[in-house]
């Protein structure tokens, strides 16, 4: 089942009444939004704010979301304007020189354009987080850093990764698995320590 | 169940297995946090320059005071129903599309096929009459016929104009 579908079985889920549903969709969605917001917002804590208030308003608004886009574009849409409003209700314009348009969300990943400004202590905890992923990467097996990194960075799905690495479909899923969880495995003492962190 | 929710992530799942497990995640909390580690750790490797702090805990706290959102079954119904309303629309007009093109073509392709018909039409003219009797005989018999059954009824006919001198001509005969 693909990415956009799995999304839209969660949405159901949320219209159903099961909040998780929703934790899921910040959890997956969250940083994209935020980095998206913080091109019209500049000021990291409001950009922070903003950024809640876009998936209270989206989650307000999913029971007249019907599924006719992706619901990340339509979330886009919601961080996009709620960033505006904001920008309009504390009497400042909306840069309207950005390049970025709702119509442009599905290519979102891709602009490559965003830079947000990050408060000292976020920058810190950003470091350590980012500094984790990659010692823990550099420490795995050839075979296991191959598969994620065609996955998350390349975006190769199971089947092409199979064919580049030459071994069988379900080996791939195995080491994506084993190589997300060796780096999980380090990650997680720095997540559960700085908990009052927001980390 | 984390390898699950690795798979899950890759969307390389099948439409069983993640009803399956989307239903585990309700009630399951180290479940979310695994989804959630993985999700962070794909950001960063695609966007270290641009992590933000995780806004879960506060977006759930926000969350709590927010009613529940519910739609009705009815209306979830109608929104399938739209949907498939629109997608049997769409297959009637391209069945119209197709035979309004097909009607278009029609008078078009009719005056060659006449043509092919009546360079076929003299061969016909050659066969007597009564040798009608003869060919349904032998249609009864052959194993190729696609009409098996209904080939007693078939009874081959020709008209031309000359039919009255070619009886004069096997009357002589």
């Amino acid at each position: 089942m693909a990415d956009r579908e799995v999304d839209q079985q969660l949405v159901e889920r949320v219209q159903r009444g099961d909040k998780h549903a929703f934790d899921l969709l910040v959890s997956k969605y969250q940083r994209k939004l935020g980095r998206l917001i913080s091109r019209f917002v500049r000021d990291p804590a409001e950009a922070e704010d903003v950024t809640q208030d876009a998936f209270i308003k989206a989650y307000r608004a999913l029971p007249g979301f019907r599924g006719e886009s992706a619901f990340y574009t339509w979330l886009y849409r919601i961080g996009i304007n709620t960033a505006k409003n904001h920008l309009l209700s504390s009497k400042r314009r909306a840069p309207t020189s950005t390049p970025f348009d709702a119509e442009e969300a599905e290519s979102f990943e891709e602009a490559g354009l965003l830079r947000e400004v990050n408060t000292p202590e976020n920058e810190l905890m950003s470091k350590q987080v980012v500094g984790v992923v990659q010692a823990s990467l550099q420490q795995l097996p050839e075979d296991l850093r191959s598969a994620l990194t065609l996955r998350e960075i390349e975006g190769l799905s199971y089947e092409e990764i199979a064919n580049v690495m030459n071994c069988p479909v379900g080996t791939v899923r195995s080491r994506i698995f084993r190589a997300r969880e060796a780096v999980a495995e380090n990650l997680r003492p720095l997540l559960e320590t700085s908990k009052g962190k927001r980390w | 169940m984390k390898q699950e929710i690795s798979a899950l992530m890759d969307g390389e799942l099948y439409e069983d297995e993640v009803e399956n497990i989307l239903s585990r995640f309700k009630g399951d909390s180290a479940a979310r946090k695994n989804w959630a580690a993985y999700h962070l750790i794909g950001d960063v490797l695609r966007q270290p320059d641009h992590i933000h702090c995780d806004l879960s805990a506060t977006i759930r706290d926000r969350m709590a005071t927010e009613p529940t959102v519910f739609v009705p079954r009815g209306q979830a119904a109608k929104q399938k129903i739209r949907s498939i309303a629109l997608s049997a629309a769409a297959s009637v007009a391209a069945i119209g599309v197709v035979s309004w093109m097909s009607l278009q073509i029609g008078p078009e392709a009719s005056p060659n096929m006449m043509m092919q018909q009546n360079a076929i039409r003299p061969a016909k003219a050659q066969i007597l009459p009564s040798s009608n009797d003869y060919l349904l005989a032998h249609q009864e018999f052959s194993p190729s016929t696609d009409m098996s059954g209904g080939a007693y009824y078939i009874r081959t006919v020709s008209y031309s104009a000359d039919d009255t001198q070619l009886k004069d001509n096997a009357g002589k005969r």
